[in-house]
């Protein structure tokens, strides 16, 4: 999807890894077993604070995370804990969906826009995919948001095989990009 | 997703429903899943189809024997098999596939992008599409933000034409993971806004819709089955997974939709409620409906369809949806199963015994998810 035929204007970005930021992304209180919420909360704090300053956002703020993969090490800690004679940690079962990173944001810097999650086809690194813009632009021109934090997420897992298009190859490195836009 | 404008670059559309399919454990199409949610016929039994000995809460709602699942993907063959329940109803043929986008909601898991290729390869072949256009994984709200999605492009004027699939087959993970988290049922009942609640069941589903602009189905013939009248997105900004507790996010999810269709909170005359049988949640949401509905909230009836047909996750909206729309067609309320008696701090005009008869001129469906996501969709009899 082309970004609707009004252009978006970014307000801000911020990059997981950043040379500017070196190190694991902090850890998430309540999250385990996997970096990819840490790295989502880390890139999409940034994102925030570069605009706003200070928690809370004004307005209303959507939130759309993309990520073709998901997360993977989250997703294979529950098929793990569903084996036989295994027991599966009830801390998973509150970061079992892609929204859960999503509402601790939200809860942080007030966000009260929509919560969106999707799964695009594939992922270039360090790049939010054209259709995730797109959506983010239908929800601004829909008028249920002020703002959308857009964020593409892939964790580092080369055999995931989440990629359906070899123009869009999977993602050889963890990353994640978080871009503040409006209409 | 490409563009295109039929009624021309701004032109706004009524979107209205001209198709839907369903799998439920009620068993195959929107006649049967209709009968049992206004009859109050629950679909739950003991899961048979992975162990679940070592689970505190062993049953679920599956789809009966006779659906089929066999296929090395078997949820992207239940979505598809809703999904030509719809096409055929709307009288869509290959021919018309091309431009129209395909909305799919699923459960991101490690199996999500092989399902959606699946599905996607299928739905090609038989309705003409260009695969799947965007995959939403975004928890219980995720098929109802892909309906909302649907209506706003049609809506627009960006097409004629929207088809939104849903599925979630019950299986160990998910299953396993809501038992340790303490979401299920201990008594293995669901009981939504009902003394005594103790969590939801999980349940089997696949369900679609072909949401299409009213000149655009009017030209073709096709007759609507309901209107998508209003919709609504909202956040609660609250927590990672419980509601915030006046039911801020769900109270604004629902005032945009009605605010969207011009309609007052008065003139609405069923809500298909969230509802899953969670003790918080289950008030959050009746706190959501007496800030919307005021002292209407006394004379609007409620019920949660969960109560029959199970928990369905990302599937959720979209089978809630179809109930709303087969109440609608046929007349007749949902009802509220597992109530057990009042809560007094609810205070809802529950539909308790069925099947109860109305004519509401508008319906509401609820939903709200993890990460503090809320949907409201307002629909209209055609």
């Amino acid at each position: 999807m082309t970004t609707d035929t009004t252009p978006l204007r970014v307000l801000a970005e911020a990059h997981w890894p950043d040379p500017g930021h070196p190190g694991p992304p902090p850890p998430l209180p309540g999250f385990a077993a996997s970096g990819f919420n840490p790295m989502v909360a880390d890139a999409a704090e940034r994102c925030l604070r570069a605009h706003h300053g200070e928690a809370p956002a004004p307005g209303r703020t959507a939130l759309l995370l993309a990520s073709a993969s998901g997360d993977l090490a989250t997703a294979r800690a529950i098929d793990q804990g569903a084996g036989p004679g295994r027991r599966m940690a009830p801390l998973l079962f509150f970061q079992s969906n892609p929204n859960a990173v999503l509402g601790h944001i939200a809860a942080r810097w007030g966000l009260t826009g929509p919560v969106v999650a999707i799964s695009p086809a594939g992922a270039v690194p360090g790049q939010v995919p054209a259709d995730a813009l797109g959506l983010a632009a239908l929800l601004l021109a829909d008028g249920d948001a002020d703002q959308v934090l857009v964020i593409a997420a892939e964790p580092a897992d080369p055999a995931a095989g989440a990629s359906d298009s070899p123009e869009h190859p999977d993602s050889t490195g963890e990353f994640a990009v978080a871009v503040l836009v409006t209409d | 997703m490409t563009t295109a404008t039929p009624a021309g670059p701004g032109a706004r559309a009524r979107p209205v429903v001209t198709g839907l399919g369903v799998l439920s454990a009620a068993g195959r199409g929107l006649d049967a899943l209709t009968e049992a949610a206004v009859h109050g016929k629950t679909g739950f039994g003991s899961v048979t189809r992975f162990d679940v000995s070592a689970c505190r809460t062993t049953r679920a709602a599956l789809l009966p024997a006779d659906v089929p699942l066999a296929h090395t993907v078997p949820l992207a063959r239940a979505v598809l098999d809703a999904l030509a329940q719809a096409c055929r109803q709307a009288g869509l043929t290959a021919a018309d596939g091309a431009d129209t986008p395909v909305l799919l909601a699923l459960h991101s898991d490690l199996r999500t992008r092989a399902t959606a290729r699946a599905f996607g390869a299928g739905v090609s072949a038989a309705w003409g599409t260009r695969g799947v256009t965007r995959v939403y994984t975004g928890a219980c709200v995720a098929a109802a933000t892909a309906v909302a999605d649907a209506a706003a492009l049609v809506a627009a004027g960006r097409h004629e034409r929207v088809l939104v699939a849903a599925g979630h087959l019950v299986e160990p993970g998910v299953f396993a993971v809501f038992d340790a988290g303490r979401a299920l049922a201990r008594d293995g009942e669901p009981r939504p806004f009902s003394a005594g609640r103790t969590g939801t069941l999980l349940g089997d589903a696949a369900a679609a819709v072909v949401v299409e602009a009213a000149p655009a189905a009017e030209r073709r013939g096709a007759p609507a089955l309901a209107r998508l009248a209003g919709w609504g997105r909202a956040g609660d900004a609250h927590h990672v997974c419980r509601p915030e507790p006046e039911g801020d996010g769900l109270a604004r999810a629902t005032e945009a939709a009605l605010a969207r269709a011009g309609v007052a909170p008065a003139e609405v005359g069923y809500v298909n409620a969230n509802g899953t049988g969670s003790a918080l949640a289950d008030l959050a949401e009746a706190r959501a409906l007496h800030r919307v509905f005021g002292r209407h909230t006394a004379q609007l009836p409620v019920s949660s369809s969960k109560s029959v047909h199970g928990h369905a996750l990302e599937a959720s909206a979209l089978l809630e949806l179809a109930v709303v729309i087969g109440a609608l067609r046929a007349g007749r309320l949902p009802v509220n199963a597992g109530w057990l008696g009042p809560d007094p701090d609810l205070g809802l005009d529950l539909v308790l015994d069925g099947p109860r008869t109305a004519r509401p001129r508008y319906a509401l469906s609820l939903n709200s998810a993890f990460g503090g996501a809320n949907t409201a969709l307002l629909v209209a009899p055609a």
